[in-house]
């Protein structure tokens, strides 16, 4: 589903990604975690082509991302992606928040697209706020309604970017167990994120990046077991130990 | 069109335009540091003074700010005759007129400034055992004035063109000395395009200049 | 100074027409609010696409836009005004020259209009530039990430927000219009400013006059003022709370 071969990308000078290669299948879940600066959000972004990549190839459902002839917008459509801050558009109440990419990009109608918005906000548990505001809702119930913003575009995989890291302790359970379902109903997902508990509990496999290279690439209980190399490790024991 | 205009004038007019310059300048220089000085103390006594004083001085600020400088020049050139009984010269009017109009403007900028300094300053001015005019004067106006420093300068370039509106009063500045110039020699409009340009050329390295001091104080911070 | 007051002056008719004092007031403020009106809407839709532009991918369209916005911004409004009036019609084709020099109805009007309106675009232009860069990066690509195309990215996400981020500053550029309108005087538009000189040169009632004009300038900036917090008040975002 998500093919990543070779990828190199550099910013100005600076090398952010080195010779990445991966891939997620479909119904595949892939957690990439690895310590800051590494090159994680970079990478996820690249798979949408929201960053433009030098070198290497990114293929998702067929689609060679960086060929100059893709169109962006019909495949960024059919990827769903939810970011660390949430995103939400301010000024939209929940419900136009959920309706807007239906309505301007798949050309639903504009009650079909309510309809589907408040099924989905139903799903996350928030159908009781379809008329506030984001800035009226708590962080956790803010990144719910921006995986079911995802979700009402009908993608084919979801990108996260650290979706929880930006959360309260007490509320990053509420937007994990909304991932663990998903996880469970199939659907496709590229995961940044340091939860560990939910990549034992729902991955199949784990990335672990460093300095902008792919350190790690195993199943998950290999990954657990006996991380192979040094690096690996020792972020392992930093981030369990507490 | 084009092939209608003559440049020639511009090498003569020089010594006038250099005159009018002087003069944009000098009410220029005389208006912000006089704005600057009498708009920090109207901050301080916004921010600090009893309340008939900092009534006054919001007051002062509030209304100069909401109306056309054009007709704060002319209430001055018409007003100070009233009031000492003999004219002026509008030269001198626009001076007086600048300094007190401007401060109200550079008082806005420096009330931010100041207001921007955490309160642990001050109180750390007063631990050491400082008055409050030399917490003020050693403390928080010169990192006030130091965070300042680009939109003092803004505030500079904008007086600078606003300078040109003493053309209402007939006062001898860059624009009149071209228009001046323009009817003698009857080359109007080549002499404004130089004068335009000469405005441009000031403004615009100057602005640039704020732009680099405003990095440079980004990263100092 | 002993000054004597005198008010009821205003119902005397002017010596250089058969109209009163307060006729010529009433239309010098006609003119003034039509041409900051006119201004600011000029401003407000050029400010809006130039400010855009300035932040659009196309490095091309950015620097162009740039340099609009210096250029305005870095000649005096009356220099500005000057050459529209004196040096533009020497510009045109020979007929249309003539024309605009001879026949033009409200010359002066229009010419005050144009001229105050693109010294006005630069400034507006300024701050929805900064309003769209003062949003956080990610709404640009979560608009981006839904399927939206850049256009729509911009017309859903970044204005929208961007153009409430920004209503505190463009108030003040609209009751800066009205200040700056004042500069028409000096073509010949017949404003506030140029009634009001009139007026003390033939009635010599310098404070009355003077007093006058200050008052109703202050009642158009007033207005500007509410107008603008009406729609801040109507645009106002539930939980979002704007920086000041
Ligand atoms: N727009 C940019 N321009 C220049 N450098 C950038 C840019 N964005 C990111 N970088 C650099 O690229 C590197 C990788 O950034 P990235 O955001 O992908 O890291 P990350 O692994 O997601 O880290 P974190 O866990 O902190 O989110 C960092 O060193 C960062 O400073
Ligand atoms: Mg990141």
């Amino acid at each position: 589903m998500i093919d990543i071969k070779n990828v190199s990308k550099w910013y100005g000078n600076f090398k952010v990604l080195t010779d990445c290669t991966t891939n997620v299948a479909k119904g595949e879940v892939v957690v990439v975690c690895g310590p800051s600066g590494s090159g994680k959000s970079t990478l996820i972004k690249c798979v949408n082509a929201l960053e433009p990549i030098q070198q290497g190839q990114i293929i998702v459902d067929g689609t060679t991302v960086s060929d100059p002839k893709t169109n962006l917008p019909k495949l960024r459509a059919r990827v769903g992606m939810v970011f660390q801050h949430f995103e939400l558009f301010p000024h939209m109440s929940i419900t136009q928040n959920l309706a807007i990419g239906q309505i301007k990009v798949l050309g639903r109608s504009k009650d079909e697209a309510i309809e589907r918005g408040i099924k989905l906000l139903d799903r996350v548990g928030l159908k009781a706020h379809a008329n506030k505001f984001p800035g009226e809702l708590s962080g956790g119930q803010q990144q719910r309604v921006a995986i079911a913003r995802a979700l009402s575009m009908d993608p084919i995989c979801m990108l996260f970017d650290e979706p929880t890291s930006a959360l309260d302790p007490e509320m990053i359970n509420e937007v994990l167990d909304v991932m663990v379902e998903l996880a469970q109903e199939g659907m496709t997902m590229m995961v940044v994120t340091h939860e560990m508990g939910f990549a034992r509990k729902v991955a199949h496999r784990v990335v672990f990046m460093d300095a902008g290279q792919i350190v790690e690439d195993a199943k998950k209980d290999d990954f657990f077991g006996k991380p192979r190399s040094e690096r690996a490790q020792q972020f392992l024991s930093k981030i369990l130990s507490h | 069109m084009l092939s209608n205009f003559d440049f020639s004038v511009i090498p003569v007019s020089l010594p006038f335009i250099w005159e009018g310059l002087l003069y944009s300048f000098k009410l220029t220089i005389t208006a912000m540091c006089g704005g600057i000085i009498l708009g920090t103390l109207l901050a301080l006594a916004r921010l600090s003074g009893g309340p008939v004083l900092s009534r006054f001085a919001a007051a002062y600020v509030d209304t100069l700010r909401s109306i056309p400088l054009l007709m704060v020049i002319l209430w001055f050139f018409f007003l100070i005759p009233l009031v000492t009984g003999k004219p002026m010269g509008a030269e001198n009017s626009a001076l007086i007129t600048f300094t007190l109009f401007e401060a109200a403007f550079y008082s806005e900028i420096m009330r931010a400034g100041i207001q921007s300094i955490p309160k642990g300053q001050v109180n750390a001015g007063y631990a050491v055992g400082m008055t409050y005019w030399q917490t003020m004067g050693n403390v928080v106006l010169p990192q006030a004035f130091r965070n300042m420093l680009p939109v003092l300068l803004t505030q500079t370039i904008i007086l600078f063109q606003d300078t040109s509106l003493v053309y209402a009063i007939g006062a001898k500045d860059l624009l009149k000395a071209a228009e001046n110039t323009g009817k003698n020699y009857n080359r109007p409009v080549e002499m404004y395009v130089f004068s335009a340009l000469i405005y441009f050329i000031i403004c615009f390295s100057l602005s640039m200049l704020v732009k680099r001091l405003q990095k440079r104080i980004a990263i100092i911070r | 100074m002993n000054y004597q007051w005198n008010w009821s002056f205003f119902l005397d008719t002017a010596m250089s027409s058969d109209e009163t004092y307060l006729d010529w007031l009433i239309s010098g403020l006609g003119w003034t609010v039509a041409i900051a009106i006119s201004a600011w809407i000029i401003a407000l839709v050029l400010g809006s696409i130039i400010g855009t532009l300035r932040t659009a991918p196309n490095k091309l369209l950015a620097t162009l836009a740039n340099a609009w916005v210096e250029t305005f911004r870095n000649v005096p409004i009356l220099v500005q005004l000057f050459l529209w009036f004196f040096v533009f019609p020497e510009l045109l084709p020979r007929e249309l020259s003539l024309w605009v020099k001879q026949d033009m109805p409200a010359k002066e009007f229009f010419t005050a209009t144009i001229a105050l309106g693109l010294f006005t675009s630069a400034r507006v232009a300024e701050q929805v530039r900064a309003g769209i860069q003062s949003l956080p990066r990610g709404q640009r690509n979560a608009g981006l990430a839904l399927g939206f195309t850049q256009a729509q990215t911009y017309r859903f996400v970044v204005l929208p927000m961007a153009f409430r981020i920004i209503i505190p500053p463009l108030t003040s550029e609209f009751m800066n219009a009205f200040k700056n309108s004042a500069v028409a005087f000096a073509i010949g538009v017949m404003d506030l400013t140029f009634v009001s000189r009139q007026i003390v040169e033939e009635s010599g009632h310098v404070i009355e006059s003077l007093l006058a004009a200050t008052l109703l300038y202050f009642l158009c900036a007033f207005l500007a003022n509410r107008i603008m917090v009406f729609i801040e008040r109507r645009v106002r975002v539930p939980g979002f709370i704007i920086a000041k």
